[in-house]
């Protein structure tokens, strides 16, 4: 049972720099929060702020009501669990698991029975004797979850404990630890620069980038509703593309055009932006945003030359080349393209963002405008 | 397989000849290795050989030429005379040719002083040994797990007093210990041991800490420990190796060392060994047997020292070198 909140919290290294700017958070109880971002964003050390392994510049980190910002981090009820897995080599499994619970100066019969019941829920009770340095990477990451798990923590932490497993494993491990979060009912921050990874895995998002907040939503909004061109560009694969052009109005309409490009602006897209006839903007198609197969009509056609066709099993990815920028959109593989051709494109018009190209913020979803 | 690949003789003959190349460089990189096995044997192992097998020897047949590697005449008196001498009559310029003329055997006056002064040695060295560990740890890991303030400016001062040699620190050590009314006391000797090796100390553990990861010690505090109990649960055990790295360098370093030994102590109740072997050499009568049997006693320690940690020797001193 814990809510962790962030009031004006920064955090500054002795080298001067700054990692943390000013981050006002508010993680609720048993809410599962996952911190994306670029590596050097900052969120491993908000992460490692909660966990108490660093200290908190200024401003106030509040367990609950409690300012914890000197507990020392044997004294705040965390588990973390590391990229590295951080197993002790020296001691066995059995040993791993219940160091933290020994520390803590717990009853012998007590460790035994959970490490015991966290072994049987990983699957690892056969391992129990055995010394990490002889398990592979996901037993290892298993034994890591067990140490967590046994402590029954008020805050679970997660520093890309994925990284270091292959793919396949990755998969399956996501599904573990959502189903951990929901039956541990507890509150779980997890840092991770996969956009897959926290798509999967939150309840909400929180997008940084040095050490500034982004955008704080659920997985849906972060996606759909990005703030600015940063949040738009970090989720997506292939990247959302950008395109520059500007605002024509027409007829109670909004028009955005670029060359021969003339695409019309969906209507609450158009109500915002009533009345700012030649704003320059900056406009974002998603890369599944685009469809070849329906006929494209006078008002969402995006004509433009393939040059390039990646397959990737289920679906494509189509490069193309339209006005001296490339654009890479993912289509159905049951196209043949060959590089060279013109290829028609109708867009998804209800899905379109726009930006301001100075400030790289959405047009659409302003803060507080789409919440 | 249906159809063998058609090859020349031509091409096989070649084969034959690579062959035949390769086996003989095998051959002769074997050879090299062994006859430089073998010299550099003979190169250590002689010395000691010779101090071993003189120390049974008399005075006469230690200068015989040829000199006799196994002894004709094995005798212990040497070793009699260090391990039983209590009250011995005391040997001056005036009854020195008392000495058995015949055999040539010879006991310095000082005979009775050796054990005494290898409990000296003894204690210096383990004091040191013990020492260096309560100090260097703790110092090693704060300066390689913990961020603070001068980090590097200290680890740079620790080092630069190793630069200095130690005879320009000599005379200001000995202003030092007079002043503190420490001379000829053992703890002058441990003080100004632990100056010399410390800072070594801390350099070789800070080395083989850094090499173990962060995350070790995040997550020790995360399960619990204090920065002393992840220091003590965690890397203690996982830095085994360059402890007893460290162990026999302060051990052996303590054991040896003259300079200073030889200007803070004057008797029997602060000389360490290596004093009290130099001043055989500049008795009345010199007996090389007598100094080479005490030479054997001096050795023994070290050795039971590094026969003990054996296994533990190799891995730590490479530790410090290569990180990870």
């Amino acid at each position: 049972m814990a809510r962790i909140q962030f009031n004006k919290v920064n955090k500054r290294y002795a080298n001067g720099f700054h990692a943390v700017k000013d981050l006002n958070l508010e993680i609720r109880d048993k809410e599962f929060l996952v911190l994306l971002g670029p590596s050097g964003c900052g969120k491993s050390t908000t992460l490692n702020m909660i966990a108490g392994l660093e200290e908190v510049s200024d401003g106030e980190l509040l367990f609950d009501d409690r300012i914890v910002n000197d507990a020392p981090p044997h004294k705040r009820d965390v588990a973390m669990v590391f990229q590295s897995y951080a197993l002790y080599p020296h001691k066995s499994v059995y040993e791993n698991i219940g160091f933290g619970l020994r520390m803590r100066r717990m009853d012998k019969a007590e460790i035994d029975r959970r490490v015991r019941d966290a072994a049987t829920r990983l699957e690892i009770t056969h391992l129990l004797d055995s010394r990490p340095g002889n398990l592979s990477g996901g037993q290892r990451q298993r034994v890591a979850l067990g140490r967590a798990m046994v402590r029954e923590p008020a805050v679970f932490l997660m520093d890309e404990p994925l990284s270091n497993l292959d793919a396949a494993l990755r998969i399956s491990m996501r599904a573990e630890i959502k189903e951990l979060h929901r039956t541990m009912q507890t509150t779980f921050v997890f840092v991770t620069h996969d956009q897959a990874e926290a798509l999967t895995l939150a309840d909400r998002i929180v997008v940084m980038r040095d050490g500034v907040v982004q955008q704080i939503g659920t997985p849906d909004d972060i996606y759909e509703r990005p703030r600015n061109t940063f949040v738009a560009s970090f989720l997506g694969s292939p990247p959302i593309n950008y395109l520059d052009g500007q605002i024509d109005t027409v007829d109670g309409g909004s028009l955005f055009r670029r060359g021969d490009l003339s695409l019309r602006l969906p209507p609450h897209v158009a109500e915002r932006l009533a009345g700012q006839g030649g704003r320059h903007v900056t406009l974002g198609i998603r890369a599944e945003d685009v469809d070849e197969r329906h006929q494209a009509g006078a008002d969402n056609l995006l004509r433009a030359r393939v040059k390039s066709v990646l397959p990737i099993g289920s679906d494509q990815y189509l490069g193309v080349h339209f006005d001296k920028q490339e654009l890479y959109f993912r289509v159905g593989k049951d196209l043949a393209h060959k590089p060279g051709e013109t290829v028609d494109l109708a867009v998804d018009l209800s899905r379109l963002h726009v930006f301001d190209p100075e400030t790289s913020r959405s047009l659409i979803w302003e803060d507080g405008a789409a919440q | 397989m249906d159809t063998a690949i058609q090859v020349s003789e031509q091409s096989r003959r070649d084969a034959e000849g690579y062959r035949r190349a390769r086996l003989r460089a095998l051959w002769v990189r074997r050879m090299v290795i062994f006859v430089s096995a073998v010299v550099l044997s003979i190169y250590v192992l002689a010395p000691v050989v010779w101090l071993v097998s003189s120390s049974v020897q008399t005075e006469a047949e230690i200068t015989s030429v040829p000199p006799h590697w196994i002894p004709e005449e094995p005798t212990l008196q040497n070793y009699r005379a260090i391990f039983s001498a209590t009250e011995e009559e005391e040997i001056t310029y005036e009854n020195r040719s008392g000495v058995d003329p015949v055999s040539g055997g010879f006991i310095p006056s000082t005979a009775k002083s050796l054990l005494p002064a290898m409990g000296n040695s003894f204690i210096v060295a383990c004091a040191v040994v013990v020492l260096n560990l309560l100090v260097g740890v703790p110092a090693a890991y704060a300066i390689a797990k913990i961020r603070f303030m001068a980090r590097n400016a200290s680890v740079y001062f620790i080092l630069t007093t190793r630069v200095i040699p130690d005879i320009a620190l000599v005379v200001p050590f000995f202003l030092m210990i007079k002043n503190l009314g420490l001379l000829d006391t053992l703890s002058s000797l441990i003080i100004t041991y632990l100056a010399v090796t410390v800072p070594f100390t801390v350099f070789i553990l800070v080395q083989y800490f850094e090499g173990l990861p962060d995350e070790l010690d995040k997550a020790a505090r995360v399960d619990g420990c204090s920065r002393f109990q992840a220091l003590i649960h965690v890397y203690l055990p996982l830095s085994l190796p360059s402890l007893v790295a460290v162990v026999l360098f302060t051990f052996l370093t303590s054991w040896n060392e003259f300079l200073l030994a030889l200007m803070f102590t004057q008797t029997e109740a602060s000389q360490t060994l290596p004093i009290l072997l130099a001043a055989f050499t500049s008795d009345f009568t010199i007996s090389f047997s007598f100094i080479n049997a005490a030479g054997v006693l001096a050795i023994v320690p070290p050795v039971i020292v590094a026969i003990v940690f054996e296994r533990y020797i190799v891995s730590g001193l490479t530790a410090g070198a290569v990180k990870g």
